[in-house]
């Protein structure tokens, strides 16, 4: 079932030109890394906040609401130019099991962002004692982890 | 330069690398984590200057409070950076995209230093103030899209196939 989702994914025409044209692929790929780049920034900015280092003058739901925006912004550019890598190596990805780490751990990195992250960090500050800092240190844990299974992907498989 | 590059190439050390089958793997992805924090919190002053975010954010604090940490990511980007090129140097020589990039953190790191100690010194009168001055504005563009193309060229770097046809006829590699 699964299986034939991906294959079917692999046989799109666009997946074709997306093999067939030379710059398709690197291009797409450096725009990918360009969006981790606003994407890490954006997510270090606050998650070091709630570590208690950084910017601790500027009030912590302050700053979280700014970078709200930049991060799902930017994880709309990673998925956009991440999705198209999907279809035109789908075969590749389906075998790979950094790929499924990678995809289980974005889930459970938004599920956690939209659920406790955002809680804790536009919440009234000092209210919650040491949760700021679990959720800062799990954060940053969970999206340095995908970046790793990421680049293995390409590397390992 | 060629010569250095190719008595690296000999190293009984850069051998060891080379054929190390970790060491590769290990050392690209300690290269773009590390990337990610150096490039994306100095992306977020880029902007800051530039007028696109962090506005209530006093322009003072981020070199105090963020520079350590986007210094500590260059740091580790500069090592496993150079561990690569001592691995592979001759694989790497010949290649555009390398020199680019090379090129583009020289140019970067002057428009750092240049800001740092010119524009940068009036930032008592603007700190605050939603006016930054042109100067700093031009910097941050500068700056954001100097490292944004050394982070296109450091994956380029991957595609030796596909060099400008100038740079090939130059027949660097062979
Ligand atoms: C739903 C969104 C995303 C999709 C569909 C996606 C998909 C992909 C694919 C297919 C690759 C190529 C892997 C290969 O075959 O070598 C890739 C590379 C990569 N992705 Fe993602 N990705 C997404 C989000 C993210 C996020 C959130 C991060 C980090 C926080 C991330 C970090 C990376 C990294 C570091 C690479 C390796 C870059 C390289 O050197 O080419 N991606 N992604
Ligand atoms: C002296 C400093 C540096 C050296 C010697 C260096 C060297 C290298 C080398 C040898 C590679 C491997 C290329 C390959 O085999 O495909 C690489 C990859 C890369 N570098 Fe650097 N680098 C340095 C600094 C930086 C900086 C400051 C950035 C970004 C701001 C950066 C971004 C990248 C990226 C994005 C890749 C591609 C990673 C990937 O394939 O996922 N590098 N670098």
């Amino acid at each position: 079932m699964l299986q034939s989702f991906f294959e079917w994914m692999q046989g799109l025409p666009f997946s074709a030109w997306m093999l067939e044209e030379t710059w398709a692929s690197p291009i797409i790929q450096c725009a990918h890394l360009v969006a981790l780049v606003g994407f890490a920034g954006a997510v270090l900015v606050v998650d070091m906040r709630l570590l208690g280092r950084g910017l601790i003058k500027t009030p912590l739901n302050q700053l979280a609401r700014e970078m709200d925006r930049w991060m799902i912004w930017s994880f709309v550019a990673l998925f956009v130019t991440g999705a198209p890598q999907v279809l035109s190596t789908a075969l590749k990805q389906y075998y790979s099991p950094f790929f499924w780490w990678k995809i289980q751990i974005i889930v459970i990195g938004l599920l956690f962002n939209f659920t406790i992250r955002r809680r804790v960090a536009f919440a009234e500050e000092g209210t919650l004692g040491h949760w700021p800092k679990v959720v800062g240190f799990l954060s940053i844990g969970i999206w340095t982890s995908v970046s790793v299974y990421a680049r293995l992907i390409g590397l390992l498989s | 330069m060629r010569s250095l590059f190719e008595w690296v190439d000999a190293l009984p050390s850069s051998i060891a690398l080379r054929e190390s089958l970790n060491a590769y793997p290990t050392m690209l992805t300690i290269h773009v984590v590390s990337m990610c924090l150096f490039a994306g919190l100095i992306a977020y002053w880029d902007m800051r200057l530039i007028g696109f975010t962090l506005k209530k954010v006093p322009v003072s604090n981020i070199p105090t409070r963020l520079f350590p940490w986007a210094l500590t990511g260059y740091g580790i980007n500069l090592i496993t950076g150079a561990l690569l090129l001592y691995s592979q140097p001759m694989r790497y020589y010949g290649n555009f995209y390398f020199w680019a990039k090379m090129a583009l953190m020289l140019v970067a790191g002057i428009n750092m230093f240049w800001f740092h100690y010119a524009t940068y010194k009036s930032v008592q009168a603007w700190d605050q103030g939603r006016e930054i001055p042109l100067n700093a504005r031009l910097a941050g563009v500068v700056s954001l899209v100097l490292w944004a193309a050394v982070v296109v060229t450091g994956r380029m770097m991957a595609y030796s196939g596909l060099m400008p046809g100038w740079w090939n006829n130059l027949n660097i590699g062979a």
